[in-house]
Parts: structure tokens; sequence; C-alpha cells
């Protein structure tokens, strides 16, 4: 039993760790319609600007706001560089899916030049020691990654959706053209979810980072296939979804590697993925689109 | 048929030089050995100290003369550890007649896909790395300059037996070819022991680096000391993972923990890890300080024994040839099957099927660094 509450507890972290990359997914799928499959590298990227940071000495929160902002500005670099010409070409969206495979390669290949490929060992911030109750442990680094996590998504959903810029980009996420004719200038809101993206990116990374101690430019590959499904079982484009699919993604994988063994962990994500695609396309919280004609 | 006779003309004018080429393979004043390695990829650091390893040991010959009065060549590969990198690799390696051995490669899965291709061809292949017990069985030109796994689990189950006096035993494996065979090689060895309890089996994914589930069980079965067979990648989380649940576990490696990164990854919580290696870099040898020191120089840590059996692979390759006397790929082979090799991981023979017997010393992290086990 308290083996049982032991990996919900950990699944529950590791959870919120992919819904940070997995918001990365819906805010730009929300605003383009296009799956960024750059993401797990641009979340590698995060991890290795926090890395960098830190060892600069300027002490975690510091070196973390700063990979957020580095990372938020490559997100917006990749976007004015390769995917905004595309857009103006009005080339069709496969161009743009195939571009951030090419992007993603490009920034992990970036990493392994500038860092080398080897795993480096992450500062072991978060410890503050552990809290143990009937056989349950509860570490101080899955506290501070549940609470740093459901606090940057709490305020993203409020960005989204109590704000003026949040107005705008559910506008240009329902319809750039009238969007644009209400005075949006939507290039700038494209150009703020990507860097809304890249920041949580880096916050994941980061966190993740310093949850295992230990980075490398591989890192995001799997972690950036799991967040998708994620996303796409809350239902792409929805924050909230991205919440829930997360958790939910992060609960079951570690209760299956409890249950049926750790080989089988890597999968679980992949049979939600597909078991979602079969009987829910759109989603937990996704809304059926309606094709007019 | 006019045009049939010309075509053939000029297919025989294009191919003559190929021919001619091949005649003149002896006279060329080079002889190549390929070093096919990861040079990028997740296992890049293990192929680039290699390749290091390699070139210190061949400009030490080159100085003294080279072999056969010829200077000897390094013709680096890049496998990324990856089985369909090594194969197209691997012809090309073939496909040169001025090499004549091949260090490499990394994995044994990756290791026995481009064998077939060296053995039909009659190039030598020595892994230093390959531990797969069927590795070495895939033909008369695969040698393994490394033991068989199943050398080093004895090793283990003796420091386990003998010197920790534990009885509950846990063994997790990465989840690979090699992990697999590897792994279900150390559950026989356990269960074989009269003394010892195997209490779990757990695998873990090598693109992982979240062991929770696969430590709870372990602890759930109250495991007293664990057999890791992994990569260097798999003992720093799994280590730190572990220690945080079960603080008095022992944590058995395999040869291959025997690198400072692991060390840097696991800090604390790999104190007290044993590992069987069949080199040591503090030894007092003179030949392996020699090599130690040059090796520091150019990589800034110490080799780890991979490195050290990569170094005298192409020891053992050159040797061979000089042994010979000539570049009869045949009569090489059978010098280096027959071949009795002082080098830095000890003297070097090779049984029948081309394995390595090796002479293992007991290594444990202590104070932060690998010092020989003694009670």
């Amino acid at each position: 039993m308290a083996d049982f509450v032991q990996q919900i507890l950990n699944g529950f972290a590791l959870g919120l760790a992919y819904a940070l990359v997995a918001v990365g997914y819906s805010l730009v799928f929300g605003i383009l319609r296009l799956i960024n499959f750059s993401h797990g590298s641009v979340y590698a990227f995060g991890a290795h600007a926090a890395f960098f940071m830190v060892g600069l000495h300027f002490g975690p929160v510091p070196a973390i706001i700063a990979a957020m902002l580095i990372t938020g500005v490559l997100g917006v670099v990749i976007d004015r560089t390769a995917l905004a010409p595309l857009r103006k070409k009005k080339s069709v969206s496969i161009a743009a899916l195939v571009t951030t495979l090419g992007i993603s390669s490009i920034i992990q290949n970036m990493l392994v030049v500038i860092f080398g490929s080897q795993r480096k060992p992450f500062p072991d911030f978060f410890n503050f020691g552990t809290l143990e109750l009937g056989g349950v442990r509860l570490g101080s680094r899955q506290l501070v990654m549940v609470t740093v996590s459901l606090a940057l998504l709490l305020l993203l959903l409020m960005v989204v959706n109590k704000t003026k810029v949040g107005l705008a980009m559910r506008a240009t996420a329902q319809n750039q053209k009238a969007a644009a004719l209400m005075g949006i200038n939507v290039n700038n809101i494209i150009t703020l979810t990507f860097l809304m993206g890249g920041a949580s990116a880096a916050i994941a990374g980061g966190m993740v980072g310093g949850y295992y101690q230990i980075v490398y430019p591989s890192m995001g590959f799997m972690i950036g296939l799991k967040a998708f499904a994620a996303s796409v079982l809350g239902g792409i484009g929805s924050l909230p979804g991205a919440l829930v699919g997360g958790l939910l993604v992060g609960v079951i994988e570690s209760l299956a590697a409890l249950f049926f063994g750790s080989n089988y962990r890597d999968a679980t994500a992949f049979i939600i993925l597909i078991a979602v695609l079969i009987f829910r396309p759109a989603g937990l919280f996704g809304k059926k689109e309606v094709v007019k004609v | 048929m006019k045009k049939i006779l010309i075509a053939a003309l000029v297919i025989l004018a294009a191919a003559l030089p190929v021919f001619a080429g091949g005649g003149s393979e002896a006279q060329s004043d080079t002889i190549k050995i390929a070093v096919a390695v990861p040079m990028t990829g997740d296992n890049a650091e293990y192929g680039q100290t290699f390749l290091i390893a390699a070139q210190i040991m061949t400009e030490e010959w080159n100085a003294a003369g080279g072999v056969l009065g010829k200077q000897v060549e390094i013709v680096n590969y890049d496998d990324k550890n990856s089985a369909e990198e090594a194969a197209s690799i691997a012809q090309k390696i073939v496909s040169d007649p001025g090499i004549i051995g091949v260090l490499g490669h990394f994995s044994s899965g990756v290791s026995m896909t481009a064998a077939p291709t060296y053995e039909e061809n009659k190039v030598i292949e020595i892994s230093n790395c390959a531990s797969h017990p069927d590795y070495s069985k895939m033909g008369k030109y695969i040698f393994r300059n490394n033991t068989a796994i199943t050398e080093e689990f004895k090793v283990m189950v003796d420091i386990i037996e003998n010197d920790l006096k534990l009885t509950k035993v846990g063994v997790v494996a990465i989840k690979t070819d090699w992990g697999n065979t590897a792994g279900g090689l150390a559950d026989k060895l356990v269960l074989a022991s009269s003394k010892l309890q195997l209490v779990a089996h757990e695998d873990v994914l090598e693109t992982s680096d979240d062991h929770g589930p696969a430590i709870a069980k372990l602890k759930a079965a109250g495991a007293e000391a664990v057999i890791c067979v992994g990569m260097y990648s798999l003992y720093g989380p799994f280590a730190k993972q572990y220690k945080e649940v079960d603080p008095n576990v022992q944590l058995i490696g395999v040869s291959n923990a025997y690198t400072q990164q692991i060390i840097q990854l696991g800090g604390q919580a790999v104190e007290g890890l044993f590992a069987p290696v069949s080199f040591y870099a503090e030894s007092s040898d003179p030949a392996t300080k020699k090599f130690v020191d040059e090796f520091k120089k150019r990589w800034g840590a110490e080799p780890s024994s991979l490195a050290a059996q990569a170094y005298d692979s192409i020891g053992i390759l050159l040797q061979a040839i000089k042994n010979t006397g000539s570049l009869d790929r045949e009569k090489v082979r059978d010098a280096v099957q027959n071949i009795n090799y002082k080098g830095i991981t000890g003297q070097t023979t090779f049984d029948a099927i081309g394995d390595a017997a090796k002479q293992f010393t007991k290594v444990i992290i202590r104070g932060g660094k690998f010092v020989p086990y003694t009670k």
C-alpha cells in the first residue's frame, strides 16, 4: 500500500513536469494549429541554459529566471527564422511540422557541440530533506517541483483567461484574420506565444534537471514525446487539458511501472495516446472542431 | 554487338586501376587500423577515450620505427553506437584493402551486427568492451579483449558472498540486448550460489532517469546488495534514488562503472560502490603510469579500464603483425590467437573462441575516489 501511494506521489511530481512541457505544445497549437516537435529540444536547451547559468554562481533562482529568458528568446528565434517565413508564403501545414523536426535536430546537435554529449551533474538545489509518513516519503525536491509547476500553470491560465493579452491570444486562436481586423497585432501575439512556450520549457528543464541532478542533450526526446501524448490526452490546445493530461500520464506510467515492471513504463504513455486517438480524438478537454464549408 | 563490346572494354578499362591498386596494396607505406567507436551520441565519451588510447599506442610504435618498417595509421569511424551505422561502416572498412584490423565496436549488439562482415573479409575485429557471451563465437577473426560478462559476475558474487557476507541479492539491468543477456546471466550465477538468494530482478529503460518503481520493488523484496548491469549513465541516478529510500543498500557495478564520471554524477550516493576491474589507473607499474600520465594530458581525467583495454588491443594487433613478419591476414589472425601479450591490463591470451582471460582487482569508491578494496 505504501508503495502504491509512493508511486502516485512520484508520478504526480513527474506528471507536473510533463504538464509544463505539454503546455508548450498546447500554447503553440492553440494559436497556429501547429504541432511544434522542436519543443522537446527546447526543453533540453532550457535545462542546459539553467545548467550553464548555475555554473556562474548567481544562485538557483536567478539562474532559472535567466534560463527562462534565454530559452524564451530561442523560441522566438525559432519562430522568426524558420516558421514565420513559411506562414508568409502560405505553405502547407505539413511543411512547418517537418521544419520543427529539423529545428529539433539542430538544437540538439548544437547542445552536443557546445556542452558535449555526456551526462553532466546538475547541482542538488531543492533538497532540504525528506518527510516520511507511514512508509511514504515526500522529498523536498518533489514538493518544490509540484509547487513551482502548479504556480506557473496557474499563472499561465490567469494570463490567458484574465488579461488583455490573453484575450488577444484567445482571439488569435479563434480566427487570425478577424483578430487582425480588431486591431490585434497577430505577429506579436505569436511571438509572445513562443516566448511563453520556451520559458515554460526552461522551467521544466531546470526542475527536472534538479530533480534527477543530471542534464544531457538528448534528455528532451522522450519527455517531449510523452508530453505530446499528455497534451493530446488533455485535448491539444487546452491549457487545463495539458495539466490534467500531464498528471494522468505521469501517475499512470508510475503505476504501470510498479504493477507490470519498469520496462513497460515508456510504452504506457503511447498506449494512452493511441487509446485517446481511437476513443476520444478531441481529448478530455478538447472541443470537437466543426469544419464549415 | 559492337556496343556491348565497347561497353565491356570501358568497364574493363575502369576496373583495371582497381586491380592494379589491389596488387600494390602490400607496397603502401602505412599499415591502417580502424577505430570504429561512438564519437557522438550518448556513449561518445567512451568512444573518444578509446580513440585517444589507440592513438597513444600507435604513436609509441611509430616513434620506435613503426611495425615491419611501416608507420601505423589510425582511421577513425563514428558508429554512434548504432547498429545501422556500424553495418555501413563495416562495409567501408572492408572495402579499404589497407585496413588490417578494427578496434571496435562499443556495445555488444553493435559489434555483433558488424562482425559477420569482418569475418567474411578476413578483417580482424578486436572489441575492447563487448561482453555479450555470443560475440566472440561469431567467427575466427572476431576477438574480445575484455572478459565475457560471466567472469565479472563471478567476482561480483564473490564480493557479496565473502567480502560483504550478505545474502539477499537484487539485480537491476538496462533494457538492451546486452542488458537482457547479462542481467539473465547475473541471475543465474546468483541462483547457482548456495549462500545467496535472488530476491528480485528489475529491468530499467536507458531512456529514463526515473528508477523509482524499480527501486521500490527491489526494496520491498528486501534486497541487501544490488548488482547493477548498466552503462555509466545508470549508476548516478540509480544510486542517488536508491540511497534515499534505503541508505544501507550495497551496490555492485560491472567493470564499466570504473570511470570518473560516475563519481561526478553520483556524488555521495556512489560511496561504497564495488566494481571488478582489469585495470587500475593508480597502479605503480611503470607502463601503466606512462599511459595514464599521457592519457590525463589529453583527456583531463584518468582512463577507464575499457580505455586501457583499447590501448592494449591496438598493442596486441601490432605485436601480432610484428610476430608474423608480414601482412598475410590469415597468419596475422593466427598470431593474434596465439599471442601472449603483457599489457597494462595484465597478461593477455585468447582462448579457442577468442575470449581474453583477465585478472580482476576489486575496487571500491571511498572518499570520492576509486581505491583497491581491502577489508
